[in-house]
């Protein structure tokens, strides 16, 4: 038992600098903030209720709401908020209120017909940093308040961890899904060849290149196995530093190829693998918590 | 870092991870978590979707972009269609077809707006080769709405 709680404590708190879970602050809503920047829920007043099928909180609303100018403000200070969370400005308001609208402002689509799973993860990473103490170092509170930096503590490494982990089991869920709901026929080549087929008349591709790889019954056949055997592996890369480079970089390029093939893009994911950067690593955490204990 | 920290700290991982373990074992969704079950079912060559086909003065057009019934997309708009289809209440397809003809003519000038709109459930049988452009292998028609004319 103790053994189990020393590798919890291991794995989750382990210590980091202020600086550290800071410098992700900074990339997680800057980057939250350029890639929500076009989005704009305003339409959606517009939708009669008969396409209304709320999910999770949205049931408690009486029906989708309707004043346009009331979304509009929503998004404008929601927006205001991941900027001001960015640069750590009345930063655990400001995180708190990214956190909230972002709930409110990027679940609202979701309630009508489907749920698009982009967006799942970047409010996940939002809520997490919200609780966090992400604003202790490289903010705008910070050089007001002024005083000594704060030292290197569990409390700046468990965020980034969970953000990780989660960022990862959210392939893990894809790769189990396919096994659940197809079984081991999912990674055959005609199932493959008929996803990337079926997409060029459901969705608008931006290239043909689904067509052409589709000709090829072995080029299907590795893309099925590849896929599952990719987003399995995001498990056990949770745990493998080397695993976890090859596992992200396939991802990528997986995710990559789901925008050129079928047209379905996972901008906001980008946010999800910039929390790996080797800037963020734990080497340049180590020197940000030497150069705190020295001053 | 101080014990009640570390107990918030230990209650959101924890919770963070049950309701992630939840979802993936059972296949639900407790959005923003989720089972990320996109393209996770068995596909089949006879491809069945639904398509929209807009009544102007100039005949029928096709209309299956992204951005023709905005703030929708296509496969957001097809799913909804299809659970409204699969209700069997007629009236709700015609109330929801209106509503996407006034989401369409409101980005239109006035010559490019819709009279109707037609639902169709079509079908292809898929095969290497097939580019995304041909046309239906059939189709059979599910709705028709048209908009109300304006007064003089």
């Amino acid at each position: 038992m103790k053994s189990v709680a020393q590798a919890w404590n291991r794995y989750w708190f382990r210590k980091e600098s202020a600086a550290h879970l800071a410098r992700v602050r900074i990339v997680a809503f800057g980057m939250l903030f350029a890639i929500y920047l076009p989005l704009d829920d305003r339409g959606w007043t517009q939708v009669l209720p008969v396409f209304w099928t709320p999910i999770s909180l949205f049931r408690l609303l009486p029906g989708p709401p309707r004043h346009a100018a009331l979304i509009g403000i929503l998004q404008i200070l929601w927006k205001l908020a991941l900027l001001s969370s960015a640069v750590g400005f009345i930063s655990r308001a400001s995180m708190m209120m990214a956190a909230a609208l972002g709930f409110f402002l990027l679940g609202l689509p979701q309630c009508f017909g489907k749920i698009h799973h982009l967006d799942g993860f970047p409010l996940l990473l939002m809520g997490i940093l919200a609780i966090s103490h992400c604003a202790d170092a490289l903010s705008v509170d910070r050089a007001l308040r002024g005083g000594a930096p704060r030292p290197p503590s569990t409390e700046y490494a468990w965020p980034l961890r969970l953000a990780q982990t989660l960022f990862l089991l959210v392939f893990c869920a894809a790769g189990c899904s396919k096994l659940r709901n197809g079984g081991l026929a999912w990674m055959t080549a005609a199932n493959m060849r008929d996803i990337w087929l079926g997409e060029l008349f459901t969705h608008t591709p931006p290239t043909r290149l689904g067509a052409l790889l589709a000709q090829q019954t072995w080029l299907c056949q590795f893309g099925a196995v590849a896929t599952v055997a990719l987003e399995l592996s995001a498990l056990p890369a949770l745990f493998w530093r080397h695993l976890r480079v090859l596992t992200l970089a396939g991802l990528f390029v997986l995710q990559c190829l789901i925008a050129v093939m079928l047209g379905v893009y996972f901008t906001p994911h980008l946010v999800g693998y910039a929390l790996f950067l080797p800037w963020l690593s734990r080497n340049r955490a180590k020197r940000d918590a030497r150069d705190a204990l020295t001053g | 870092m101080r014990v009640r920290a570390l107990h918030l700290a230990n209650c959101v991982v924890l919770a963070s991870l049950a309701i992630t373990a939840c979802d993936l074992v059972t296949g639900l969704e407790h959005w923003p978590f989720g089972s990320y079950p996109m393209y996770s079912t068995l596909y089949s060559d006879q491809l069945s979707w639904l398509r929209f086909y807009g009544v102007t003065d100039r005949g029928e057009i096709e209309l299956r972009g992204d951005r023709d019934f905005a703030p929708f997309d296509q496969a957001r708009l097809v799913v909804a269609l299809q659970r409204l289809q699969a209700s069997g209440n007629a009236q709700r397809i015609d109330e929801a077809l209106r509503n996407l003809i006034d989401l369409h003519n409101r980005r239109q000038p006035p010559a490019a707006r819709l009279r109707g709109l037609r639902l169709y459930a079509v079908r292809w049988t898929l095969r290497p080769g097939l580019e995304g452009s041909e046309p239906p292998q059939g189709r059979t028609m599910i709705a028709e709405v048209f908009a109300p004319v304006a007064g003089p």
